[in-house]
């Protein structure tokens, strides 16, 4: 009776955890700026959240160093299903200018599917909401296909 | 107290300052942005010269062999590999590259992110083919002159000695 509501509900307000693998900081600065008023995704109901528990699109930068590389897998495996994964930048598909470092252990597809990526270097905030609305439909894509 | 009141009572008339982006067009990019690469084929002539300054080598270039001894150039630049230090465009001697303002680098498949290009480098005409009397000739005309350039050499040598 309620699951119809649930899910109407749940495709409004899509929760993004943020992991940040190596990254040089200013992929996760544009992240931020989306959710400030200028941007305003929360609008759309993006709301960053603490833990990847109650996450449902996640967010990736960096180019998966050595270090962060378990905590990734890690942190990966936390969140339920159904997830969404964005990479967001050159890193986390490519290694962009860290390719070939012996502190590299990318890319990111290695690791998890990656269901949308944000070109740029680094990307436009109008071009990670868009990622960000693209990652919202395929998640309420795959959530149907879940309940069948 | 008066100067936030107007400021507040002003503020409700106003458009919110959030950018309509996901509804309406996305804003123009700021003048100089760096964003998706354009690569015109016709212009480029295959010097290498941006596959050398790309930091991470985010260039790939094929070279094909056609069966008439052409050859078709291949360049694919890959957008997630991309730094856009628009290092490539300001040593492309043609202008072939240009980083345009477009910064929508968003998509799925890896296929949305390659910008690739490619053209026919014409092989050289063949040489024309020469009959072996032809070649005497040419051969016994350079020997003919190699001679009289000796001569003259000595004829010269033996004026100096004269004198």
């Amino acid at each position: 009776m309620f699951e119809k509501l649930i899910d109407n509900s749940m495709e409004k307000s899509p929760w993004i955890f943020h992991i940040n693998a190596g990254s040089c900081n200013g992929c996760d600065i544009e992240l931020v700026s989306v959710l400030t008023p200028r941007y305003d995704a929360e609008r759309l109901g993006f709301k960053l959240t603490g833990t990847p528990r109650q996450a449902d699109i996640v967010v990736v930068s960096g180019p998966i160093t050595v270090q962060t590389r378990d905590r990734l897998v890690r942190t990966l495996a936390q969140v339920p299903e159904p997830r969404v994964v964005v990479s967001l930048g050159s890193c986390p598909r490519s290694g962009n200018v860290f390719k070939g470092s012996y502190a590299i252990d990318g890319p990111l597809e290695k690791y998890t599917h990656v269901d949308v990526s944000v070109g740029g270097c680094t990307p436009k905030p109008e071009a990670i909401m868009a990622a960000l609305v693209q990652a919202a439909q395929i998640l309420a894509e795959k959530r149907k296909e879940m309940r069948k | 107290m008066l100067p936030y009141l107007t400021k507040a009572v002003s503020n409700l008339f106003h458009k919110p300052s959030t950018e309509q982006f996901p509804t309406g067009d996305p804003p123009k990019a700021a003048e100089g942005y760096r964003g998706r690469l354009s690569y015109d084929p016709e212009k480029c002539v295959n010097c290498g010269m941006c596959i050398r300054v790309c930091a991470p080598q985010c260039m790939e270039r094929t070279i094909e062999k056609l069966e008439n001894g052409d050859q078709k150039i291949t360049f694919t630049f890959d957008m997630t590999s991309c730094t856009f230090c628009s290092m490539c465009a300001d040593f492309c001697a043609r202008h072939a590259i240009t980083l345009t303002d477009d910064y929508m680098i968003v998509g799925t498949k890896p296929e949305d992110f390659l910008v690739t290009g490619s053209f026919v480098k014409k092989a050289p005409p063949p040489k024309p083919k020469l009959t072996p009397e032809q070649i005497a000739e040419m051969k016994a005309k350079a020997e003919a002159a190699k001679k009289a350039k000796a001569e003259a050499a000595a004829k010269a040598a033996a004026a100096a000695d004269n004198g």
